[in-house]
């Protein structure tokens, strides 16, 4: 009960009524003096602590402010290179997993049949005793699925599986395997390079919503603001089937054919190449034959492929426009990004972003400042370098080895690959083998770990050690450090379940193989070997060491041949009139955040939809197909339905239907559950299991859908409309919005 | 003159009446305990505490038999923040090592011998508690309404620094006080001799309604906009 | 407590072609200011609270579409036309120049939030609810608004008082920008906007940031509008209410449907 002026005045009548006595303000009147002195114990008082998230795409150093030892705030940490003082929206939000009502409180053994979620209570002594019982008897058919961190976390998961004789599969809702094979090829290292927004002159994008879900998208705003505020204003021009919100912030949007980024970006290549034939770094990448050795790659033998609509190309003939941003634009402090994210989800993904990546080439922005910089490697040397995340290709084998009796135990831990991946792989129905032992670590309730037959749940990240390798680093190496800055509540009783690993492989005789008998211990050892000073870089937030980013100039040899080589034009499932385009939603990502009420209650920035899964279908189109805003359409891909409601959107190109990822949870919170089938689906379940050509990842950009009403509706929970001010613009007089060209009022 | 009604007509007027009175009476009740009522005006009895603490004792001077300790030895963020804080459980232990029942050094003996045996009870259960790393559940006694942000740190700084001055305060008997002085005498403008009570009583020195602050506020040159003390 | 020393006048400058509509200040307001979670219901009855939300406009046709991204937040007009509306004196401009909202006052007749060009004032429908253990993370730097009240945009005046106490009554030192930007005093969405396309700071401070784009404002006002050398420009700049926030207009380096080029 909180006391406020006006329940006060109503309390103290019904208190004249009866006794006249405060003890209704017996909470209130209640002061407890800490046991000892710790600093942010002290009533009144708060201090700010530096710790990770990363649950965020590319992570996020924030500092958490902690009072009377409730964490109150987030914000992001100052010092830390990547996101430098900043934090988005769904970091901010990590503080509702703290304090959900949802969490689950401790440990718990299934009381009913597998995937019913009913649990009832169990201590900690008999939860772990089951599950050292379960790994010392089905260690060697083990598949502990995680989070994709990496750094310590997944060098724990990784020797302890491997300790028992099971794998470690770590589980990237935002598959984005392709890109890394690219990068693997061009730049020989498993991790993304980084890319010097804040100091290009013209930036060139292809598919990958970088402000909003790709790469770190916090770190690439925060350069993205310097890149806008320089003397000479950095210009932007966007390749991209959909109207993501890194289009929507582009100079110029080029609308391509979904899939065709690697066309474009080979386009924009020839472009340069044809308007500076002598320059060096087109003689190296094309292996001195110069500009003829693209000539298979010009603009107008491509025109098909791309579909780029008239009107975009300024009145131009196509190779005139390319030539036209070649030359006024890209080639003077030009710098390519993307082909990973939603470009990379393709069949043909690994060639787009080969393409991307080879662009840089062209331009010799490779390892310079305001251009791309390699990654400088892991920053632990003693940890293994982390295996990149799982593949479709992982998935389905580990499918088959479940339904084959050769894994006998899943472990789970903040990865919800039954609501994820696509129907078709049968993880569900894998999961649902009764002769699987299925535990989960989660601390939240998932489609994933209602299938568990014991939960032993974490503590929340603010309440955890951990460690991570920041992965885009900024071009030098970054150990990012996580510690715990509040205790559980009382209420609560989850324990750490890197720590639950460690203790658990020193109990079965198996401490000698895993490096540490604590997270913390590791985190302490892997400081020490940096050389850094354990206080310090708790106070920091981490190491780092800002020092040479020039590396990886040259290009590989070959680069050309093997890019062209793998040119080809995406492989689509199914058929209908839409391409369907799945992407990850700006603070519920892949579906993570789904029971986070801020996340959930965010506008998507550009329909301004919360709460709901929406189809972003073209206005024009949408009309003349009778379609209203808030209609529910059926969309059916080869492989199932989902609902969805439309949302007419002037900008979204004709002929894709965008679905944003996050919706349809069926198990766990309220706030991800409680909404009906019309308004709320899980895109990922209906596309085919169709894997990207050299990596083994899902294609999950590549689907035909259709269309059709479902001659229901509903009405749209939007912010858009909500306010009058935005009529008041309306006076056609009146120039609400204002914007001057470039040039004219700096 | 007309019949008197028979008394069967008369049950509905009388309790209506007796409504009217109810609610009238309610209503007084309500203005009365919303302007008079604890917190934060001081009305009714100090709470019973988990743990007995004589501010006498601890607090009052030395000819009274008290160990003058100054405030801001227990209550040690009122000088840098805004809450004056209730001491961890380690302070009290800082002194109650030495000074509790079994463990008598020679330099707390001559005090041991003035510890009645109910205190002595108490001063275990403080000790019991930090051997357990136990808080204790004081009651709270003065309270600001939470649409209030009161930051002890800049009065006491406006009372116990700066130059030498001699100021009227619109609190307690409203006697002219020569400024600056010690911690404890600042405390003790708002918060009446509590060195001398017992128990702290939540009545304190003088009713504290908002008239009081903003009276001080105008006679001191400070700011009375709203945002100074309402958050 | 505020050292009478040093006046202030907040401002801020919003400068819409860095904004790229990431919804980061949105949630950071949420956040610091114990605002209560937008249900889809709240969304359907068009009375989400949002003290600093982003509007997004469209513009032109598709392929050539733009979208426009505003932050809009309380304008801390100086001529504010909620002031005068209000009959019990609940809102009113303070020396500061915030346009600051008395929620004790307060008894809800609305009058302030029909009379605001902008839309930015609040009106609490509901009284306000949490589930019991997120109540740890709210701000006790920051009333809980009962229902029946108006609430909106304060600049995060709990920071500035903290700012002010320890800045500059305990350090005797102006609140300039950069300790403003390193004691973390800045409002909640200035701290959060990761291209820093929101700027913070006092007009009485010669040196801050903001204050050119100000000066040039105030020296070109109105019709004067083209004889300004910076981007700046008020929102209904024509209905005088003269607010303590300046957007910067978005530069279109690339003109929609041109002939390409510059």
């Amino acid at each position: 009960m909180k006391l406020t002026r006006r329940n006060f005045l109503a309390w103290a009548g019904i208190a004249a009524t009866g006794a006249i006595a405060c003890d209704l303000f017996d909470d209130e009147l209640r002061v407890q003096s800490p046991a000892l002195i710790p600093e942010d114990l002290v009533k009144g008082r708060d201090n700010w602590y530096a710790t990770y998230d990363p649950s965020v795409p590319g992570g996020q150093s924030i500092l958490v402010r902690v009072m009377e030892g409730r964490a109150k705030k987030v914000r992001g940490n100052p010092r830390f290179p990547t996101n430098q003082g900043k934090q988005s929206a769904a970091a901010d939000a990590v503080l509702q997993s703290l304090y959900h009502p949802d969490r689950i409180a401790g440990p718990m053994l299934r009381n009913g049949p597998r995937g019913s979620g009913r649990y009832r209570a169990i201590g900690w002594d008999e939860a772990l005793n089951r599950f050292r019982a379960a790994v010392d008897d089905r260690g060697d058919g083990m598949l502990l699925i995680t989070e994709a961190q990496c750094a310590g976390f997944a060098h724990i998961c990784q020797v302890f599986a491997e300790a028992f004789g099971g794998r470690h599969l770590r589980y990237d809702g935002l598959d984005d395997s392709a890109y890394g094979a690219a990068v693997q090829d061009v730049l020989g290292t498993t991790r993304m390079p980084w890319h010097d927004i804040a100091h290009a002159e013209t930036l060139v994008s292809f598919g990958s919503d970088f402000l909003s879900t790709w790469g770190n998208p916090t770190a690439y705003s925060v350069a993205y603001g310097k890149f806008r505020s320089k003397e000479h204003r950095g210009r932007h021009i966007h390749f991209g089937s959909r109207y993501s919100l890194t289009a929507a912030n582009a100079d110029k949007w080029v609308p391509i054919a979904p899939g065709s980024e690697g066309y474009a970006a080979m386009a924009l290549g020839w472009a340069v190449a044809t308007s500076h034939p002598e320059s060096s770094y087109v003689q190296a990448v094309t292996g001195e034959a110069g500009p003829g050795a693209l000539s298979g790659f010009s603009p107008d033998a491509m025109a098909g492929m791309l579909q780029i609509p008239e009107a975009a190309l300024d009145g131009e003939n196509i190779n005139r426009f390319f030539e036209h941003l070649a030359h006024d634009y890209v080639a003077h402090g030009g710098l390519a990004i993307g082909g990973g994210g939603e470009a990379g989800a393709y069949s043909n993904g690994k060639f787009n972003a080969s393409a991307a990546l080879m662009l840089n080439y062209l331009l010799g922005n490779v390892g310079k400042s305001g251009g791309m910089q390699p990654d400088a490697g892991a920053p632990i040397g003693s940890a293994p370098r982390n295996a990149p995340p799982a593949t479709l290709r992982d998935w389905r084998q580990a499918v088959s080895e479940i339904n084959a009796g050769r894994a006998r135990m899943v472990i789970v831990h903040n990865a919800d690959p039954v609501y994820g991946l696509p129907s078709g792989v049968g993880i569900r129905e894998a999961l649902s083998n009764e002769n699987l032992a299925v535990i989960s670590a989660s601390p939240f309730l998932d489609e994933t770990a209602a299938m568990a037959d014991l939960i032993i749940p974490d503590r929340a990240g603010l309440e955890n050690w951990g460690d991570d390798a920041p992965n885009p680093a900024p071009g030098y190496k970054v150990y990012a450090v996580q510690q715990p800055v509040v205790n559980p509540l009382p209420d609560l009783d989850p324990r750490s379940f890197p720590d639950i690993l460690l203790s658990s492989a020193a109990d079965l005789g198996r401490g000698d193989m895993v490096p540490a008998a604590s997270y913390e211990e590791l985190i302490r050892a892997n400081i020490a070997e940096l050389g850094a000073d354990f206080t310090e870089a708790l106070k920091n937030g981490g190491w780092w060491d800002e020092g040479d980013t020039a590396r990886g100039a040259d290009p590989p040899s070959g680069l050309l041949d093997s890019v062209a080589g793998m040119a080809s034009m995406p492989q689509v499932q199914g058929s209908g009139d839409f391409q369907l385009q799945p992407f990850a939603h700006h603070t519920l990502l892949d579906g993570r955040n789904a029971h986070l009420p801020w996340a959930q209650s965010t506008p998507d920035p550009l329909t301004t939809v919360a709460w709901q899964t929406w189809v972003d279908i073209n206005y024009t189109q949408g009309k003349n197909m009778g379609l209203r805003e808030g209609d529910v359409v059926n969309i059916t891909t080869a492989n199932g339905s989902i609902q969805a409601l439309v949302y007419l959107n002037p900008a979204s190109p004709p002929g894709i239907a965008a679905v944003p990822m996050g919706g349809g949870r069926q198990i766990g919170s309220d706030y991800a559950t409680g909404r009906d089938a019309r308004e709320s689906s899980n895109v990922m379940s209906i596309l085919t299991v169709a894997e990207a050509d050299g990596s083994g990842g899902l294609a999950w950009s590549a689907n035909r859908c259709t269309i059709t009403p479902a001659n229901d509706s509903m009405p749209v929970s939007k912010l858009e409309g909500g306010y009058t001010s935005r009529e008041v613009g309306a006076h056609p007089a009146e120039q609400v919005f204002k914007s001057v060209t470039d040039g004219e009022g700096h | 003159m007309p019949p008197l009604p028979p008394t069967r007509q008369l049950i509905p007027l009388a309790i209506a009446g007796f409504a009217v009175t109810a609610i009238v009476a309610f209503i007084l009740v309500v203005l009365f305990m919303s302007w008079f009522s604890n917190p934060p005006f001081g009305w009714g009895n100090a709470p019973d505490q988990p743990i007995g603490f004589p501010h006498t004792v601890h607090a009052g001077s030395a000819e009274e038999g008290g160990h003058a300790i100054q405030c801001e030895f227990c209550h040690r963020n009122v000088t840098t923040g805004a809450a004056a804080t209730v001491p961890a459980v380690e302070v009290c232990v800082i002194c109650h090592k030495q000074i509790n029942g079994s463990n008598v050094t020679a330099s707390a003996r001559e005090q041991i011998e003035e510890i009645s045996p109910d205190q002595l009870v108490d001063i275990q259960r403080v000790l019991d508690r930090h051997a357990e790393s136990r808080p204790i559940d004081w009651e709270r006694v003065h309270r600001m309404p939470d649409h209030v942000r009161f930051v002890h740190e800049a009065h006491l700084r406006f009372l116990t620094q700066g130059e030498p001055r001699t100021v009227t305060l619109p609190v307690g008997d409203e006697k002219p006080i020569n400024l600056p002085v010690t911690v404890p005498e600042a405390c003790s403008v708002c918060h009446g001799d509590v060195a001398n009570m017992e128990e702290v009583q939540p009545q304190q020195g003088q009713s504290l309604k908002m008239g009081t602050c903003l009276d001080c506020h105008r006679e001191n040159d400070v700011s009375t906009d709203c945002t100074v003390c309402h958050k | 407590m505020p050292n009478a020393e040093f006046m202030h006048k907040w401002g801020m400058v919003v400068d819409l072609d860095k904004c790229t509509g990431c919804q980061a200040c949105v949630i950071a307001c949420q956040a610091e200011n114990n605002i209560p979670i937008n249900t889809k219901d709240y969304f359907l009855q068009k009375r989400a609270y949002e003290w600093i939300r982003i509007e997004r406009y469209w513009e032109g046709e598709y392929p050539n579409t733009k979208a426009r991204f505003m932050p809009i937040l309380c304008q801390h007009c100086e001529n504010a036309p909620c002031e005068p509306v209000c009959p019990v004196y609940a809102t009113y401009h303070n020396e500061e120049g915030l346009n600051v909202q008395v929620y004790n006052r307060c008894v809800g007749t609305r009058y302030c939030i029909n009379n605001c060009p902008y839309q930015v004032r609040m009106f609490n429908f509901w009284h306000p609810n949490w589930p019991a253990r997120l109540e740890n993370q709210l701000n006790p730097d920051v009333t809980v608004r009962t229902r029946g009240i108006t609430e909106k945009c304060t600049f995060c005046v709990q920071r500035l008082r903290r700012g002010e106490i320890e800045v500059e009554a305990r350090g005797g030192q102006r609140l300039t920008d950069e300790r403003i930007t390193g004691g973390n005093y800045d409002p909640a969405c200035v701290q959060a906007c990761p291209t820093n396309a929101l700027m913070f700071g006092d007009l009485v401070d010669d040196n801050a940031a903001i204050k050119p784009y100000f000066d040039d404002v105030n020296a070109n006002p109105g019709h004067g509008e083209h004889d300004r050398v910076t981007r700046g420009y008020r929102l209904l700049e024509e209905m005088n209410t003269r607010p303590s926030v300046i957007y910067l207009k978005k530069v279109d380096q690339y003109p929609l449907a041109s002939g390409g080029g510059h």
